[in-house]
């Protein structure tokens, strides 16, 4: 029986992929300006969906909800092998719990709704395009042939990616898919390939992100080096050779507080798991234990743990990496809703969540770190940004923030709640900012204005969308669905704070965060909807969206106020299906030396009624202050925005310039590379091939030299030695008069001088030899 | 016998067709190239018949088999149709040629160059006849170095390879062909003649009595040498045969550990001059300086041989001739090795970075990708005492994979950046722009090249980089942390350069009437090679499959070695006094870590 639900998901997941393939052979001839294209691409997309759904159905009815987490159900196995060296497999396969499911169905159903409003919003690429952004060296606009099917395609070849690195079950298929789904995000982005600002963010988002790919890396090749396997777990009982990860750190960690107990008696720290049991005689298991922890120190493990967020930094554009989510809105606003709001952007809060076993208490408190850190920052981005887009992104990223908040300080659920209920509202929001850009031609908020009269329905969803995201409701009583997740996680960090006072500061940076939040995002409905319309020629070409636009957001924003509801007479919603396949960390115990002393709190403590009612109360005042401000600013306009801008112009130019992270990136990093860059190829050129070139210049010397003394002294001696023969002829010859009486005087010369020569010698022999 | 024939019949084969060519006609352009396009396709045929599906005749050893069927088995280790018939007698140089899992990719990756090469010759309209003859001359010298098994037949064949290629780099090429030409061809005779050094050396060191009789069987001599062999005599049986030799090299008291020169053994020398001599071919830093003049004069199809072919032949020399022969010296320069490696990674990466000229980036990202297949093959990370073998087969693999996929992607960017030359007669980087609008199809496949190049997931770079800085951080972490930062420099040039060249609205160069839509003949060209990269990367195991056992095997030789011969050092430091000891394995002792003689002394 269990069979076939891997097979569901193999299906759901295939299926985009198939999709993206078709698209790519048949393209544009699918129909009139590809519109089939479009058609083939929600199909699929949406089948999947049905069956993500009839699988999570599936799930529940075999695992009911209810139950307390910890001991999660999962269906795990192998569907291919890519490599395998021995015991180290790298293959493709599936990690199936509650989790998993959500996910699927989350990501496909609202993929599904961004490819209905993408038949509205993209409508334009069906025929020929006239980019007003491009301007060619005629000074004419471009005109080009419509990409509506690339567009499809690519947001196709982008589910498969996303569900590929959901379903994935060893950390190497989700480094694939991570590297996958940041192409598509690089394609999308870059949609318009015309517009070099298009182009140069799709850059900077790919590279970015590989920043933070680098780190996860070493992550990778730590686990794989330490634990060998980059499987969470392995299917089936075979996990006694080689067990996953997830239970070999646990292993590594029980072992290490059984020595630290034994420690606690005698002095000292062990630094190494292995090492000291070395000399242990608990038989073969041991020693098979021994050699794969034989480097998986603490310290080691927080290193690992940190190296793989790093991947988690760069895909949820947390600070410091998160420089390019901003840029990222260059892409078409559709894109910005499925990819850089509710899914992809997502993808490192879930690897956090799902990696949550392998993170020590440190490795923890970094990621609340800097969750706070991203929350702080990009809001106070956001109340300046005048771009209704960037508006929404910087708030991405500080909810983005929120979610690793949550997860950092131990509450799982909370964390991946909010990324639940986020992604609904957050694509809410940008499909409604999709549709006022659509109507207006333009980004910018301050030529809007007044649009609720021609866009009510687009104007009243992105209400809704405010409201949630503000965390809107009755405090203790009923809410939209930011403001249960949103208090899950504040709750959560209020307890952190109470068990860590040195960390206190984080729960009110949150809380604060909170009112801002509500101040800016009602500064964009007040500045786009309320009050006068700013520019005529904007507002008279307002319409509303068409259907397919519309009914997306109206999907979104009845999920938008009820995704963090039960299900009325039971318990049944998404926190139960999350905590379902809720982990506890590794190190929750605390027992593990950390560098600071760390207590990660029990989530289930933070439901503890009187702390709810704290932190709601708070949390609902924050909000309140942060709307009252929005309305008084840009609803009622009792006071003039412009004169606080004055006022306050160091602070707000700093906030507008992003706080100069991007600049000071540029200064450091990017034109120092290119430097690096420069004097490489300065050193080959003038270096070594100098090298090289004198080499060979001097082998010719040397041969010339070689040339030379061949002439001079070889040739000169050979020369020299002609030439005296010559000479000699020459002297010689005066002697050839040519005169018989001189040759006869010596004819007559030569034989006396013989014959007395002759005599002299012969007569000498002739003595020796008588004598 | 048969196995041997085929193979042959592989080798020389162009070198026929090139004979066949000269009595044409120069003027029969059309028909020359033709024919050139057909012989190297009837070497790719007959290559893949090499690899045809289905089990030969089962139950009989390899050498039999070999008789009835040409084909591989796959999952075998050893060699496969090897076959040694005496050639030069008097120096017992045998005509040795056999085929394993490591030479069996690069000989189709050759032979499926070629034919693509040979295709993408239309563009070479200069003395066509003369051209041909060389290519077809050079494939022999290729596809040669990779099946010969006798030190001397591959030094031949080795050198085969170099002249033709100087000449087609010479006359084919563009307005510095001359500088090129003689650098390429210096740089690669001053590794020859180190090669040569090496051969020699070890030739006279080699004796093929010292050879346990099972092992001389194993080296598959010729019957000559093996009577020769068990004829009694006291003079030394030198060989050339990389078989035998990595045999003795592998012997505990191989007789290549004979001091040589500076305290240093034989193995040791022989290893580094070996060395330096394939790192000129791979290349490495700092002797990589050829590459780039060397690409950027070529016409696109000896690029595409130049980058997807001879570069391998680097790496080739290095898992076949260096490490089985003189483990000692590969032991003792690991570092040295994966150090050059590393460097060449980054410095090709930062490199390319700061060209102008489209090839020449590409030149430098082949340098930056090789790097790799270096660092992969150099980290020896078997550490003493765990014996765990497997980290490092999956760097060696890893090395492997990637000298195929990077013969993939540097050939097909090669070609890619081949295609725009041949139509505005230009590579300034600058001076490109809205390629995508104009030639949408060729756009296509050139991002899934370049995105192949730059590892991404799906596509054969990637499996092979990734193997290799996890294998790496086992052997050293600061290494490997240093080489997997590389992934964001080349994300760096390769995203540039899209982004400048394909990418945007307007092409900015000259001849933009010149930018059509690809013929069928480059469409198929390219598209082949954007297939191949896909199904490498997403079908890793059809490479490793063949590949994996024979690499395997080559480690485990290794590991073999280094068991033994710490194990003798423990042993005889058991047995014998400690002076005796180290006047006895000098070199050996020195360098193996103190964790063996804790290893040993505990049990």
């Amino acid at each position: 029986m269990e069979a076939i639900l891997p097979q569901l998901l193999l299906a759901a997941w295939l299926l985009p992929l198939l999709s993206f393939v078709v698209i790519l052979l048949a393209g544009a001839r699918m129909g009139e300006g590809g519109r089939g294209a479009g058609y083939l691409a929600t199909l699929a997309v949406g089948v999947s969906c049905v069956l993500s759904i009839i699988a999570l159905v599936w799930w529940l009815g075999h695992h009911p909800l209810g139950g307390h987490g910890g001991h999660s159900e999962v269906l795990t196995g192998d569907w291919y092998t890519l490599a395998q060296f021995e015991s180290l497999r790298f293959s493709v396969g599936y990690y199936v719990d509650s989790l998993t499911l959500g996910m699927f169905v989350m990501v496909t159903f609202i993929a599904f709704w961004i490819h209905v409003y993408s038949f509205g919003y993209m409508h334009e690429e069906l025929h020929d395009v006239h980019d007003p952004f491009v301007t060619g060296a005629d000074g004419r606009n471009l005109v080009r042939p419509g990409r509506f099917h690339r567009f499809y395609q690519y947001l196709s070849l982008f589910c498969f990616s996303m569900l590929g690195l959901v379903v994935a079950n060893n950390l190497f298929m989700v480094f694939a898919f991570w590297e996958l789904v940041g192409i598509c995000s690089y394609f999308l982005i870059g949609f318009y390939v015309e517009r070099p600002s298009a182009t140069l963010a799709s850059n900077k988002a790919f590279i970015v992100n590989r920043v933070g790919d680098f780190g996860m890396i070493i992550g990778l090749a730590t686990f794989l080096f330490a634990c060998g396997t980059l499987h969470y777990a392995m299917p089936g009982n075979a996990s006694e050779h080689h067990p996953g990860l997830f239970s070999i750190v646990k292993d590594a960690t029980n072992q290490l507080q059984d020595k630290n107990n034994a420690a606690s008696s005698h002095e000292g720290t062990p630094t190494n798991v292995g090492h000291e049991k070395a000399g242990g005689s608990s038989g073969l298991e041991t020693a098979n234990k021994i050699e794969r922890n034989r480097a998986l120190t603490p310290v080691l493990l927080t290193l690992a743990g940190l190296a793989l967020f790093c991947g988690c930094i760069g895909k949820s554009a947390q600070f410091p990496l998160h420089v390019w989510l901003p840029d990222a809105m260059e892409g078409p606003t559709p894109v910005s809703a499925l990819i850089h709001a509710a899914t992809m952007v997502a993808a490192g809060v879930y690897l956090v969540a799902r990696i949550y076993p392998l993170l020590t208490a440190d490795a923890l408190l970094v990621v609340a770190l800097v969750g706070t850190i991203t929350l702080f920052l990009a809001a106070t981005m956001a109340v300046v940004a005048t771009d209704i887009k960037r508006v929404l992104a910087y708030s991405t990223i500080s909810q983005l923030g929120y979610m690793m908040l949550g997860l950092g300080v131990g509450g799982w659920v909370a964390g991946l709640f909010h990324l639940f209920t986020h992604a609904f509202f957050k694509a809410l929001l940008f499909l409604g900012s999709g549709s006022v850009i659509h109507a207006c031609g333009t980004n910018e908020m301050p030529a809007m204005g007044g649009l609720w009269r021609k866009m009510p329905w687009t104007a009243a969803t992105m209400l809704v969308g405010c409201l949630a995201i503000s965390g809107a409701g009755i405090p203790l009583v009923i809410g939209l669905s930011g403001y249960y997740s949103k208090d899950a996680i504040l709750a959560q960090t209020f307890l952190f704070h109470r068990m860590n006072p040195l960390f206190g500061w984080m729960f009110y940076v949150a809380l604060g965060v909170a009112g801002v939040t509500a101040f800016y995002m009602f500064r964009l409905w007040f500045l786009v909807f309320w009050g006068k319309p700013r520019d005529e020629h904007v507002a008279h070409h307002a319409h509303e969206s068409p259907r397919t636009m519309v009914a997306a957001l109206v999907v979104l924003a009845v999920l938008s106020v009820v995704s963090g509801w039960t299900v009325p007479g039971t318990s049944w919603g998404i926190t139960s299906l999350l905590e379902q396949s809720r982990v506890t960390p590794a190190t929750e115990t605390g027992t593990l030396q950390s560098a600071v002393a760390l207590r990660i709190p029990d989530e289930h403590a933070s439901h503890e009624h009187t702390i709810h009612a704290w932190v709601s109360g708070l949390a609902f005042l924050a909000a309140l202050i942060g709307f009252g401000i929005a309305a008084v600013f840009y609803g009622i306009r009792w006071l003039d925005p412009e004169d606080v801008r004055q006022r306050f112009r160091g602070v707000w130019e700093l906030l507008a310039q992003r706080w100069y992270i991007d600049q000071i990136y540029d200064a450091v990093f990017v034109r120092n590379a290119l430097r690096l860059a420069a004097v490489a190829a300065w050193i080959d050129r003038n270096i070594i091939d100098w090298l090289a070139d004198h080499a060979a210049l001097s082998v010719r010397r040397l041969s010339q030299w070689d040339d030379w003394i061949d002439r001079i002294f070889v040739d000169g001696a050979v020369n020299a030695l002609a030439a005296g023969i010559y000479d000699m002829g020459i002297r010689l010859r005066r002697w050839q008069a040519g005169k018989i009486r001189v040759y006869i005087m010596w004819i007559v010369i030569g034989i006396v001088a013989l014959f007395i020569i002759g005599t002299i010698y012969l007569g000498i022999g002739a003595n020796i030899s008588r004598g | 016998m048969a196995g041997l024939i085929f193979l042959s019949a592989i080798v020389f084969l162009p070198a026929l067709g090139a004979l066949i060519l000269l009595f044409f006609p120069a003027s029969a352009e059309t028909a020359i190239r033709r024919i050139t396009l057909g012989i190297t396709l009837v070497v790719f045929l007959m290559t893949l018949r090499l690899v045809f599906p289905g089990d030969g005749p089962a139950g009989e050893t390899l050498l039999e088999r070999s008789i009835h069927d040409v084909r591989f088995v796959a999952g075998e280790p050893g060699y496969q149709h090897a076959l040694a018939v005496p050639w030069i007698r008097s120096f017992n140089i045998e005509y040795f040629l056999g085929i394993d899992g490591i030479s069996l990719p690069l000989v189709l990756l050759t032979s499926f160059l070629s034919l693509l090469a040979a295709a993408a010759s239309w563009s070479v309209t200069k003395h066509v006849k003369a051209y041909s003859v060389l290519f077809l001359l050079l494939e022999t010298g290729m596809l040669g170095v990779f099946l010969a098994l006798d030190f001397f037949l591959f030094y031949v064949f080795w050198e085969v390879m170099l002249l033709p290629m100087y000449f087609l780099i010479g006359i084919w090429g563009g307005p510095r062909k001359e500088y090129a030409a003689i650098k390429f061809f210096l740089f690669t005779l001053v590794g020859s003649v180190l090669m040569l050094i090496a051969l020699l050396m070890l030739y006279f060191a080699s004796d093929v009595r010292k050879l346990p009789e099972e092992a001389r069987r194993q080296s598959l001599l010729s019957s000559e040498v093996m009577v020769k062999s068990l004829a009694p005599g006291d003079k030394p049986l030198h060989t050339f045969n990389l078989v035998a030799l990595a045999k003795l090299g592998q012997m505990p008291d191989s007789p290549f550990n004979e001091p040589a020169w500076l305290g240093k053994s034989i193995a040791w020398w022989a290893f580094l001059l070996l060395l330096v001599g394939f790192l000129i071919k791979v290349p490495s830093v700092p002797v990589h300086t050829w590459l780039p003049d060397a690409h950027v004069e070529a016409p696109t199809p000896i690029s595409m041989i130049l980058a997807g072919i001879l570069l391998k032949m680097g790496g080739y020399g290095i898992i076949r001739i260096c490490y089985p022969i003189c483990p000692q010296g590969a032991y003792e320069l690991a570092w040295f090795v994966c150090g050059l490696g590393v460097v060449s990674m980054v410095y090709g990466a930062l490199a390319a970075m700061a060209q102008q000229d489209f090839k020449r980036l590409v030149a430098y990202s082949s340098v930056s990708h090789m790097g790799y297949v270096v660092l992969g093959l150099g980290a020896w990370s078997l550490v003493p005492g765990v014996w765990d073998t497997q980290y490092w087969k999956m760097g060696m693999n890893g090395a492997m994979f990637q000298m195929i996929a990077h013969g993939i992607s540097s050939a097909g960017m090669f070609f890619m950046v081949g295609v725009l030359y041949d139509r505005v007669h230009h590579r300034d980087l600058d001076k490109f722009g809205g390629i995508f609008g104009k030639m949408p199809a060729y756009t296509a496949l050139a991002i899934v090249i370049f995105f192949a190049a730059l590892g991404l997931p799906g596509l054969c770079g990637f499996i092979g980089e990734v193997l290799v800085i996890f294998a790496a951080f086992s052997y050293s972490r600061v290494l490997a942390i240093i080489g997997a930062s590389v992934v964001i420099l080349t994300a760096g040039y390769i995203l540039w350069t899209v982004r400048r060249v394909y990418l945007g609205a307007e092409y900015r160069g000259p001849h933009a009437e010149a930018l059509t839509p690809l013929t069928l003949r480059e469409f198929t060209v390219g598209a082949t090679l954007a297939v191949a990269a896909v199904v490498f990367g997403v079908f890793p195991q059809t490479v490793f499959h063949y590949m994996a056992p024979s690499v395997n095997r080559t480690v485990d030789e290794m590991a073999q070695w280094m068991k033994a011969v710490s194990v003798n050092v423990v042993e005889s430091a058991a047995e014998e006094t400690p002076e005796k000891v180290r006047h006895e394995s000098t070199v050996v002792l020195d360098n193996l870590s103190s964790e063996v003689l804790e290893a040993g002394s505990q049990r």
